[in-house]
């Protein structure tokens, strides 16, 4: 019995639990960065360990040494708290996604509408942090980015829950246990869709092209000015498991996640899908100027938002056909 | 109980968006932007003052460094000032070589600006692509005068290194690569929708407004007019290579891109035709050290626009007045009409779309009557 | 999406970045280095002194000899000293690593070799 409870407490905080996870969020911090450095043609990180595969922790680490300075017009509870909050969420979203086995370390029927409202909370973190720090760049960010998450949440639940009537279950470990088991990826049952939620996770992440909450030019640093130290290092965290996250959600539900393939385990090419998605992030985030909020809201509305209906139309019409 | 509906958004004197430090404050009402109050002068150096301090070849150095990316227009516009205060003048292979040296910085100035507007709408893959290219010409810049930023390439009398057919067939083989770097620059420019969307009509200046604003340089010839100091008022050897001014009727930040991007190619065939034209003879003839009693005024078109400097001289070896004014100086109020109704995120692109550089403009002297006391210099307001 | 070709061929490619200071960017010749003096060819004229601008040359002592007493801190590397020279004694190399902490060691001193005296 307490080789069980230790084994799921080992599960719980080692592999695949927290540290895994937080050492995933620095490594996908370093490829994302290695990534998109090259095709800057730049090196990236390069000294901090063997081709600079520290910097992320390097960064994490530097910054928990720095002065946390506190605005003195700063609403102090929720500045303090928020940091912690933006950390912990997308840590507490990715129990929820299968990854060393064809469950996830919770699961329960409607955890997928839980990972979805788990993205909403974390942009209200945004919100809340910029709000609290009661400086005119900080406002001016978290204003766009509830202005931002308006626009997306709608799409994204669409093109989320768009694998969910195919399998007919609210379940993020079901929707991965039908992939492996039908051997097709929504990838390429609901190509729209896969699309749609790759620019909707880009807007969820802030990334460029929709960086705006965060724009360096125009607003320093947006919702993020007047934090510094280890408030900062917790959302650097929180900002690589965020993507960690998302890379997760994608490899997940639209390319099969973690399957056993022959003898290699599942989480191998858990990752393996999870770097891909990540690549195309970075790629992304690579090609494209940053738009304007009026732009962006403007994009969803008229084209994404009907984009994503449709394919959930057509996935109805093909369900009804073809039962 | 009201509270205000606007808030003030400082930008500067530090801000990422501004590459050298100027304040200005913003009114914004929601996303737009409702007035703008700029305050000017954060690099002031005093360099007016110090070019009474200093004999004409000293000054020649300070000249050059009033700013990094226009020193030879600098250098060029002060030395054509000193040689007509002398009654000297340059040998035309001097002017050949100083119009070469000229277009060759306008070249890099204006790819410059195309990676800062890039980084300012968020491209940034484009912005080090275009900085990477630009090494070539800096590189060149190195081998032909020995320093990458600062040339030294002017004197008073002429230049002070020759363009050997080495130096030329290096300078051709840049030209070459870079004008195919330039037409891809133009492409990407014209296609690419996330950078037409932030530039395609942000920050509107009608012609007429331009005019009577008193915009220079490319940000008047993206509004539709044709002002070029080099077509205009000839000097070094312009006036014997044929080449026309660039404009554009778009008015906006996306047609000052254009504007420059194309200048750049136009820049290209100057330096060929100079090069293929290039007199034979001496480079330089000896300046005197005293200059007799006079006052000149000398303009060049520097990449930012109409540069004027204004010298006098009272018999000695140092100059008695010198004045600089600086094309961003001119194109300031411009700049505040255009950034007035706009959306926030639009501030930087316009901001960076009058190619600001601050250092040379900062040169206000505001003289005190009566001695003593300090004063403030009046903010600018535009309205 | 205008990139996309340029950033496949990028990632392809070798970074343009040089990883200073193993790769260095080796001056050019001409490039305007550090100024070196001769003294075998210096005459001690004080003309170097006469045309710096900033004034970071210095003749000290007096008849042969004085010292030339170069402040690397005031150097502006615009080769008027090397202009100036009748005899072509000054030169500038391609030394461009010249930061230092000690404001001591940005001073350089040249000196004539001193005849060898004759014994007695």
């Amino acid at each position: 019995m307490t080789q069980i409870i230790a084994f799921e407490i080992f599960e719980l905080l080692v592999f695949p639990g927290i540290a895994f996870m937080v050492l995933m969020g620095f490594l996908f911090e370093w490829v994302d960065r290695k990534f998109f450095a090259r095709i800057q043609s730049r090196y990236g990180p390069l000294y901090t360990g063997p081709v600079g595969i520290l910097q992320p922790f390097a960064d994490f680490v530097k910054l928990l040494s720095k002065e946390d300075m506190v605005p003195r017009a700063c609403d102090r509870g929720l500045f303090t708290f928020v940091p912690i909050l933006y950390a912990t969420l997308p840590l507490t979203a990715l129990f929820l996604i299968p990854i060393a086995s064809e469950a996830g370390l919770v699961e329960f029927d409607g955890d997928l509408i839980l990972l979805i409202f788990i993205f909403g909370m974390t942009t209200i973190a945004v919100f809340l942090a910029g709000w609290s720090s009661m400086s005119r760049f900080s406002i001016l960010g978290s204003v766009r980015s509830v202005l931002q998450m308006l626009s997306y949440e709608i799409p994204l639940g669409l093109v989320l829950i768009g694998p969910a009537i195919a399998t007919k279950s609210l379940s993020i470990g079901e929707i991965v246990r039908w992939q492996a088991s039908n051997g097709a990826w929504f990838l390429w049952l609901q190509p729209i869709g896969f699309a749609i939620l790759v620019i909707c996770l880009l807007a969820e992440l802030e990334l460029i092209p929709f960086d705006i909450p965060e724009a360096e030019t125009e607003i320093v640093a947006g919702w993020r000015t007047e934090f510094s130290g280890r408030k900062l290092a917790m959302f650097r965290l929180g900002r690589d498991l965020e993507i960690v996250l998302a890379a997760s959600v994608v490899a997940s539900i639209y390319l099969g996640g973690a399957q056993a393939i022959g003898p290699i385990p599942p989480a191998f090419s858990f990752i393996l899908k999870a770097l891909g998605a990540l690549l195309i992030f970075s790629f992304t985030r690579a090609l494209f100027a940053r738009l304007r909020i009026d732009q962006m809201i403007t994009g969803m509305w008229k084209f994404l938002l009907p984009l994503a209906i449709a394919q959930v139309a057509l996935l109805q019409i093909e369900l009804g056909a073809f039962g | 109980m009201g509270y205000a509906s606007t808030i003030k958004v400082p930008f500067g004197p530090q801000h990422p968006a501004l590459k050298e430090p100027e304040h200005f404050l913003f009114e914004v009402e929601g996303d737009t932007v409702v007035g703008v109050k700029p305050r000017i002068g954060y690099v002031h150096r005093g360099m007016e003052k110090a070019f009474e301090l200093g004999t004409y070849t000293h000054d020649l150095y300070l000249a050059e460094r009033i700013c990094g990316i226009c020193t030879a227009a600098h250098t060029t516009c002060y030395t054509q000032a000193v040689e007509e205060l002398m009654g000297i003048e340059a040998p035309p292979r001097a002017k050949y070589i100083r119009t070469i040296i000229a277009e060759l910085e306008r070249i890099q100035s204006h790819s410059l600006w195309i990676g800062i507007v890039a980084h300012e709408a968020g491209f940034d893959t484009f912005f080090m692509y275009v900085w990477r290219d630009r090494e070539a010409v800096m590189n060149l810049f190195e081998e032909l005068t020995g320093g990458r930023v600062l040339h030294a390439m002017n004197a008073i009398g002429g230049v002070r290194r020759d363009i050997t057919p080495e130096g030329a067939s290096k300078i051709r083989k840049v030209l070459d690569y870079f004008e195919g770097r330039t037409k891809e620059y133009l492409r990407v420019i014209r296609t690419e929708q996330t950078f037409l969307k932030r530039t395609q009509g942000v920050g509107i200046l009608k012609p007429n407004e331009a005019v009577k604003l008193g915009a220079v340089g490319p940000t008047l010839r993206a509004s539709g007019r044709k002002d070029d100091v080099r077509i205009d008022d000839p000097y070094v050897a312009y006036g014997e290579i044929p080449f026309n001014a660039i404009s554009s009727d778009g008015c906006d930040a996306l047609s000052r891109t254009l504007v420059r991007a194309e200048e750049m190619i136009e820049s290209i065939r100057i330096i060929r035709h100079a090069l293929d034209k290039m007199p034979v003879g001496a480079i330089r003839v000896r300046a005197p050290k005293v200059a007799p009693p006079a006052e000149t005024v000398s303009r060049v078109e520097a990449p930012r626009g109409e540069l004027i400097h204004y010298a006098r001289s009272n018999g000695t070896a140092k100059p008695e007045r010198y004045k600089v004014r600086s094309p961003t100086l001119a194109n300031i109020p411009s700049l505040c009409k255009t950034l007035t109704g706009i959306h926030v995120a639009d501030i930087p692109i316009i901001l960076a779309g009058i190619d600001p550089c601050f250092s040379c403009m900062d040169r206000l002297l505001v003289p005190v009557k009566g001695g003593g006391g300090t004063r403030h210099i009046a903010k600018l307001r535009v309205g | 999406m205008s990139l996309v070709r340029e950033a496949f061929r990028q990632l392809r490619k070798k970074p343009c970045t040089l990883k200073y200071p193993v790769e260095k960017s080796a001056p050019t010749q001409g490039f305007r280095g550090l100024p070196v003096w001769d003294m075998e060819k210096c005459i001690l004229c004080v003309l170097c002194q006469n045309a710096c601008p900033p004034g970071a040359i210095k003749l000290v002592g007096k008849g042969q000899e004085a010292e030339i007493e170069y402040f690397l801190d005031r150097c502006i590397f615009c080769e008027e000293c090397v202009e100036a020279c009748p005899k072509k004694a000054i030169s500038m190399s391609g030394e461009f690593e010249l930061a230092n902490f000690d404001r001591g060691k940005m001073r350089f001193r040249f000196r004539k070799e001193r005849a060898p005296q004759k014994p007695q």
